[in-house]
């Protein structure tokens, strides 16, 4: 039905897909996986209209077409499910599910009475018998919005429904539902792409699954294989061993004990002087909310922070700063720069001392650190929105070196950096742990992870499942623990 | 290093030159200076200017605005109208600084809030012809000033108010409490219905000058006394507000209201019989004969002495009432055929 | 680069829009325009809206602004003159009542929008309403007849410049100085820039803001002090329309409405612009019912430069 042929997309310096041929047929559900980044979502993107490929073509049916946008992928009649983000919290379920294509009376005003009953209709067949036409969005759980997104898609009687990690806030019965709906469309002829990182899911549910790996197409599998080939397929690459160095020492700076928060529970570690921790984990395991409330941007509900034998409470970034943790943000540009600052000024821009800003004495300063950092600029009034993504995570990384940091949480610092600059960032990492500092390194790069750090502690559903000594780390036990997997081969210690 | 610092702060403080007090003589005994500027040509540069709050307010336009250019056109002479076009005190204020280094021929300013005392005061000072119109502003030293008599206003209103009620009723008054000019014109309502023992003042209501407001406040009082006999407007939009609700309510004539101004709304008003009297004012003389009095004072044309500007002798009149205008049904049509050539 | 140059220095742009602007008028008028009286006079109009300016750049700099300003200006001066006029409060303590009623607003408005979370717009707007409804009941039709000591504080003169020119001067100057070179005022451009950014850089964002609105309620309570000393009058009308006139001045100045940006002296330079074409209208004899269109075209032309600008350095 759909088959797409040398598909390749390229966005300002990444090859995000990469010649990628995959054919979708009808009536059968085609699981879809790969790694962070590995290209699913700009693939999707890309047959639901929202990008255009580069290169290669589109068939629908065997013959080529072009989506220029959503209204003709539509057309065509494919529908994809959000995660419960196109919906509007003051309109009611029935109006969210028909924005478009209202039942409408003669005059052009709406049908209500027909609309509601419509979509009654429609939730009934869903098996969604529990919901009522008329409730407005706001009120329903989060749960319960994903099956209306669901609904909504099945809504427009798509021949292709496209599911992006549709069951990620649903329960388990919530899912069983979705299982049924997604069989009844299968049945009907309705071919289905699913995404997913849950292994379990993925071999219950589908026919076949293809996997991406780095924007190219690895291969497409009976679902019956055991997941841990698949994990495999989806991470294998060529295993360098590599001279890792380690800088760790006995002296433990940071310890946390049993915290939970928003997002995260029953986390324990300790963090040790000149060690770099670093925590895998799919999106949505916690890593990003625990670490922002060891840096005092979240609360902690419950358990303890202790450095150097201190409970720490950490109301604000600014007590955290006081006692030399600071945080690389993962979204560098929403949270870590100010773009239309200077370079000097964003190294700055964390200064504690208060007092009098001289601005020769902080040129001065920062230019000695884009020396050490290697930051490319012809000079440190430079704005920071014309500096390469490289250079840009390399100031935030100088910014808080200045404020001489003893533990630094850093979320995804390579993140949309180039190869050049990611080297010299590991560098800097490394150095910094010979100097005593500790690292906590949050990446969702399986081998930036094992090149880095002494442990790894992988994280699952908003706890640790387990944490990995340097010399039995792998891709593969990563993956596997991150997807929820435990053998009783895995060594999990706290 | 801190003793050549202390030297400049202290030149600095000693040019300070502080503000007259009030206490001192405005009448000095210098004969060597001319009090304001006087010359013996008729000039047709020579300019006359007006500034106001509500530069766009149609009461001021077809009225004040409109005879002063009438002046201008007949004498020859430049005239000018300025100020902002909201009710900004502060703005008519800055407009009479700025306008003062140029030395216009004559200043003529609507008396809009006393605040504005102190800028007339420069404008005098700086030797300009200043006359002040509609309402007095004191502490200013204007030349002359020119407006109706509010006091009288009122006690026109009391005295036919209590021959439509027959003498005798509850009496209520709308206007903008806290003004002089208005309460002066409470005042000769209430005295003027004083001498009749059997009509009841129940109190001054404040419309805010707000047509809303007026029709509101005349609901609400139409509510609580439904025996209300009459009701006295004293703002321009008091008399619209009144009618709208006296309408509303059926009962007109059966409330007597009376109001000030004569704009075209009123005159409306009173010939449909809902108002049964209107007080105006001769706006259009405040701004003609304010004018002239300036020109006046500008050409000599009549003087008292050899030399009024040097021997302080102001050679126009300090203060004139200019009466005010009686409409009922008897002359109403007068007026809407005037208002309908405007 | 040039591009960049200009909206960096759009202190030097306007300087020299204000320069040209001042010889077309001494060409066009060369008896009113260039004399000593009419310059001070323009500059002693000018000083209420600049010292309400600065604490406006202040907001605008963090991306908030504020719309109750002139009603605290109103309030400030009623507030001295009600103690003085009817209860005989020395003017020294009337002064410091009127002042720090204008701190207790500001730390209200700034309160209820960083910590309670109201939006700026609304929250300034609710409260231009309330103390402007304050600054009516205190000064009812108005009230003269002030203490000399009082009046002396806004009428004396200098070197012939009156006093509120030299207190204008005086926070021009000294805010310039903190917000150029204090660390604590120079985060207020990172909370402007990127506000998450500058809470994860450890910047307290909640206290910076309610301090920010302390600060311009505070200097809008000190130019209500000054305008009704220098009238010798409270007027319940002050301030009427202050808030526009001086958020247009500020983005003349080179604010931007998203915040990150703007000079101090920029807010200088933007009123007096402002003041300069309002003077060229009063010398031309233009009628009051341009004064309104005219100033709002300037505030669109302003505005626009500055989105035009804006995209302009995005690409």
């Amino acid at each position: 039905m759909l088959r797409l042929r040398n598909i390749s997309k390229y966005f300002t310096g990444v090859k995000a897909l990469q010649n990628v041929t995959l054919h979708f047929e009808k009536g059968m559900i085609h699981a879809l996986c790969g790694e962070n980044g590995a290209g699913k979502s700009t693939l999707m993107n890309i047959i639901i209209g929202i990008h255009q490929p580069d290169e290669g073509v589109i068939l629908w049916n065997e013959q080529p077409v072009e989506i220029k946008n959503v209204q003709t992928a539509q057309r065509l009649g494919i529908s994809m499910v959000y995660q419960e983000r196109s919906l509007v919290d003051s309109l009611s379920i029935a109006e969210n599910i028909y924005p478009v294509q209202t039942p409408v009376v003669k005059g052009g005003l709406i049908d209500f009475p027909l609309l509601f009953r419509q979509t009654q209709q429609l939730l009934n067949e869903l098996g969604l018998i529990n919901l009522s036409p008329m409730t407005l969005v706001k009120k329903l759980s989060t749960a319960q919005k994903q099956m209306i997104e669901i609904a909504k898609a099945i809504a427009k009687t798509p021949s292709l429904l496209i599911l992006d990690e549709p069951t990620a806030s649903l329960t388990h019965s919530e899912t069983e539902i979705l299982f049924r709906i997604l069989k009844n469309l299968k049945d009907k002829g309705v071919g289905i792409i699913y995404i997913s990182h849950r292994m379990s899911e993925l071999q219950n549910i589908s026919d076949i699954i293809s996997v991406l790996k780095d924007g190219k197409f690895i291969s497409t599998i009976d679902s019956k294989t055991p997941a841990q080939e698949i994990v495999r397929l989806m991470v294998g690459r060529d295993l360098e061993s590599v001279k890792k160095s380690s800088n760790v020492q006995m002296e433990v700076s940071l310890e946390v004990e049993n915290i939970r928060g928003k997002g995260f529970r029953n986390i324990s570690f300790k963090l040790h002087k000149g060690e770099i921790l670093g925590f895998a984990g799919l999106q949505g395991s916690g890593r990003s909310a625990m670490a922002r409330a060891l840096f005092g941007d979240e609360k902690i509900t419950g358990g303890k922070i202790l450095k150097d034998g201190k409970i720490l409470h950490l109301n604000h970034p600014s007590e955290a700063l006081e006692h030399g943790i600071v945080y690389l943000p993962e979204d560098r540009k929403a949270e870590g720069l100010f773009l239309h600052s200077s370079i000097s000024e964003n190294i700055f821009s964390a200064q504690l001392k208060k007092g009098f800003y001289n601005a020769a004495i902080a040129d001065d300063v920062s230019l000695k650190l884009c020396k050490l950092f290697s930051i490319r600029t012809t000079t440190v009034k430079q704005h920071l929105r014309k500096l390469s993504g490289g250079n840009q995570q390399k100031v935030v990384l100088a910014k808080w070196l200045a404020q001489e940091p003893e533990i630094l949480i850093v979320n995804e610092p390579t993140h949309g950096v180039d190869i050049g600059s990611k080297e010299e960032i590991y560098q800097l990492l490394k150095y910094m742990t010979a100097e005593g500092k500790s690292i906590l390194l949050i990446s969702s790069e399986l081998p930036e992870l094992l090149f880095l750090s002494d442990r790894i502690a992988v994280m699952h559903e908003k706890e640790i499942i387990g944490i990995l000594n340097r010399e039995e780390a792998t891709e593969e036990r990563i993956a596997a623990l991150a997807s929820g997997i435990k053998t009783t081969k895995m060594y999990i210690c706290k | 290093m801190h003793k050549y610092i202390l030297f400049v702060l202290s030149l600095f403080v000693l040019c300070c030159e502080p503000p007259p007090r009030y206490e001192s003589s405005n009448y000095t005994t210098n004969l060597t200076k001319d009090k304001f500027v006087t010359t013996n040509e008729v000039s047709p540069t020579e300019e006359y200017v007006m500034i106001t709050t509500a530069v766009n307010l149609p009461l001021y336009v077809s009225h004040d605005q409109k005879a002063f250019l009438q002046w201008g056109k007949k004498m020859g002479v430049r005239t000018s109208i300025l100020g902002p076009s909201e009710w900004d005190v502060p703005g008519q204020i800055a407009t009479i600084e700025q306008v003062i280094p140029g030395k216009p021929a004559g200043l003529l300013i609507n008396g809009t809030d006393p605040g504005i005392a102190s800028a007339i005061k420069k404008a005098v000072a700086a030797g300009i012809p200043t006359v002040v119109y509609d309402s007095e502003i004191p502490n200013s030293d204007r030349h002359s000033f020119i407006g109706s008599d509010w006091y009288e206003m009122g006690r026109l209103q009391g005295e036919r108010m209590a021959s439509l009620i027959g003498g005798k009723g509850k009496v209520a008054c709308m206007g903008i409490l806290g003004m002089e000019n208005m309460e002066a014109g409470f005042k000769g309502l209430q005295d003027a219905l004083k001498k009749f023992p059997s009509i009841e003042f129940i109190g001054k209501y404040d419309d805010k000058a707000n047509v809303e407001i007026a029709a509101r406040l005349t609901a609400d009082l139409l509510a609580a006394h439904p025996d209300l006999a009459g009701i006295a407007g004293f703002d321009s939009n008091s008399g619209p507000g009144m009618a709208l609700s006296v309408k509303e309510a059926n009962k007109k004539g059966k409330v007597k209201l009376t109001t000030v101004d004569a704009e075209p709304e009123h005159l409306q008003l009173v010939k449909e019989g809902v108002i049964s009297f209107l007080v105006g004012q001769k706006r259009e003389l405040f701004t003609w004969l304010g004018a002239q009095f300036l020109y006046d004072m500008r050409h000599n044309t009549l003087p008292l002495s050899t030399n009024d500007a040097r021997a302080g002798i102001v050679p126009i009149p300090r203060t004139v009432i200019t009466g005010s205008i009686e409409i009922d049904l008897s002359n109403v049509d007068f007026f809407l055929q005037n208002a309908g050539k405007k | 680069m040039q591009i960049k140059e200009r909206l960096q220095d759009r202190v030097f742009s306007l300087a020299a829009s204000i320069l040209i602007l001042c010889i077309i008028m001494t060409f066009i008028f060369p008896t009113q325009f260039p004399t000593v009286e009419n310059f001070s006079q323009l500059l002693l109009n000018l000083s209420i809206d600049t010292i309400v300016a600065v604490g406006m750049m202040i907001l605008l700099i963090s991306g908030m602004f504020d719309l109750s300003v002139g009603s605290i200006v109103a309030f400030s001066g009623g507030l001295a003159g009600y103690l003085m006029y009817y209860h005989d409060v020395n003017f020294l303590i009337a002064i410091v009542a009127g002042l720090s009623g204008s701190v207790l607003i500001g730390f209200v408005n700034g309160w209820l929008i960083a910590i309670a979370g109201i939006n700026p717009m609304i929250q300034t707007l609710a409260m231009m309403g309330i103390v402007r409804g304050l600054a009516l009941m205190l000064s009812g039709a108005g009230i003269q007849n002030f203490p000399y000591n009082f009046i002396y504080i806004g009428q004396s003169k200098l070197l012939g410049l009156q006093a509120p020119v030299w207190y204008m001067i005086f926070i021009v100057l000294m805010f310039s100085f903190l917000v150029n070179r204090t660390v604590f005022f120079r985060r207020y451009y990172f909370i402007g820039g990127n506000e998450r950014a500058a809470k994860l850089s450890g910047i307290q964002v909640e206290k910076m803001k309610i301090w920010a609105f302390v600060i311009s309620a505070t200097l809008a309570g000190i130019a209500g002090i000054l305008l009704s000393s220098r009238l010798g009058a409270a007027l319940s009308t002050s301030g009427r329309g202050l808030e526009l006139r001086v958020i247009t001045a500020v983005i003349l100045g080179g604010a931007s409405l998203s915040g990150g940006f703007g000079k101090i002296f920029g807010a200088l330079l933007g009123a007096l612009f402002m003041a300069l074409i309002n003077n060229l209208l009063i010398i031309g004899r233009v009628s009051g019912y341009w004064q309104e269109i005219i100033l709002g075209i300037v505030l669109i032309v302003a505005v626009g430069l500055d989105q035009w600008l804006i995209r302009k350095m995005e690409k």
